[in-house]
């Protein structure tokens, strides 16, 4: 996967996306000079007894102008069930953390708006 | 002139009729300018002695503008510009996004009002403000024809009117396109695109 030279790029080390729909959207959010950041924190949800994590979420995106974490799944949306739990786990643990879960179809959708100059 | 009542017709039947690529009729030209007469009403209060600038966002808002721009009771001056669509794949990185026409207005200590067709992600509403209110505008506002403010990546935008809220779907006529076609539609249709998602 070529990582492009990205301008709004506000992390320390070099992005690496786990599939083709990350890169899509940071190449989005830089066209844009959204300023973003990847995988920048982790959530506990969950500890064991011995106060260690059983459980942990890592959105994808984090924007620090809009305070929005994006979590974005090339999942179909029927298949999305551990990570919908997840998110309402994470926004039971921390009330005050925005964050929005971009679906393979909403990707597809900014995609094909943006290439094909619909209804954007 | 009746000829062109009934062309415009006749395109709207031809589209409804198969299964071609402009589906059912969203909103009727009726009630869209029902709308836009009670946007243009609250711009008037609103901007009342101002001589506003309408800057329309090309292309699909150019409709939009022309009927509000109609309705509106108060002096306006208009002006437009265009900014590069991303490009897909081939984009982004070190390719920022520029305008591919710039306003012909100063808008230096000038009352501001974006038209735009529709804010979704709000990545363009964005790159807009930011650009424009480097130039000092006096106020710096929105108006949009269709809204999906559940898709919103940006907030803090100045999106001050808003004609319909709608759903997650493509629309065509009134200015939007579908490939550059169906433009001038005076309905607004559920358009059908490819697989849909």
């Amino acid at each position: 996967m070529e990582i492009p030279d990205f301008q709004a790029y506000r992390g320390s080390e070099p992005p690496q996306f786990q599939n083709g729909a990350e890169l899509e959207c940071a190449k989005i959010l830089d066209y844009y000079a959204v300023p973003w950041q990847y995988e920048p924190r982790t959530f506990v949800l969950e500890e064991g007894p011995d106060g260690r994590p059983t459980e942990a979420f890592t959105p994808d995106f984090y924007l620090p102008e809009q305070d929005l974490y994006l979590e974005v799944t090339v999942m179909k949306q029927s298949l999305v069930t551990r990570k919908n739990r997840k998110l309402r786990k994470l926004r039971a643990r921390y009330p005050s953390v925005n964050i929005k879960l971009f679906y393979k179809h909403d990707i597809e959708r900014l995609a094909q708006r943006y290439r094909l100059d619909l209804a954007s | 002139m009746p000829d062109t009542a009934r062309a415009l017709a006749g395109a709207n039947a031809r589209a409804d009729a198969g299964a071609g690529p402009v589906g059912e009729v969203y909103l009727r030209r009726d009630e869209i300018a029902a709308r836009v007469a009670e946007l243009a009403a609250q711009i008037d209060d609103d901007y009342a002695g101002c001589d506003p600038i309408l800057v329309g966002c090309l292309k699909s808002s150019f409709v939009f503008l022309a009927d509000l721009s109609r309705a509106l009771g108060i002096v306006h001056r208009i002006d437009f510009v265009e900014l590069a669509g991303y490009g897909g794949r081939d984009t982004g990185g070190s390719s920022a996004i520029r305008l591919l026409k710039d306003l012909d207005l100063d808008v230096v200590a000038q009352d501001v009002l974006l038209v735009e067709d529709v804010v979704d992600t709000g990545l363009t509403l964005y790159t807009l403000t930011r650009t424009l209110g480097l130039r000092q505008p006096r106020s710096l506002a929105a108006v949009t024809l269709f809204d999906r403010p559940y898709r919103r990546l940006v907030s803090d935008l100045p999106v001050r009117y808003v004609g319909f809220t709608v759903p997650d779907e493509f629309f065509v006529g009134y200015g939007f396109d579908l490939d550059e076609r169906f433009r001038n539609l005076p309905d607004i249709h559920l358009a059908r695109v490819g697989d849909g998602g």
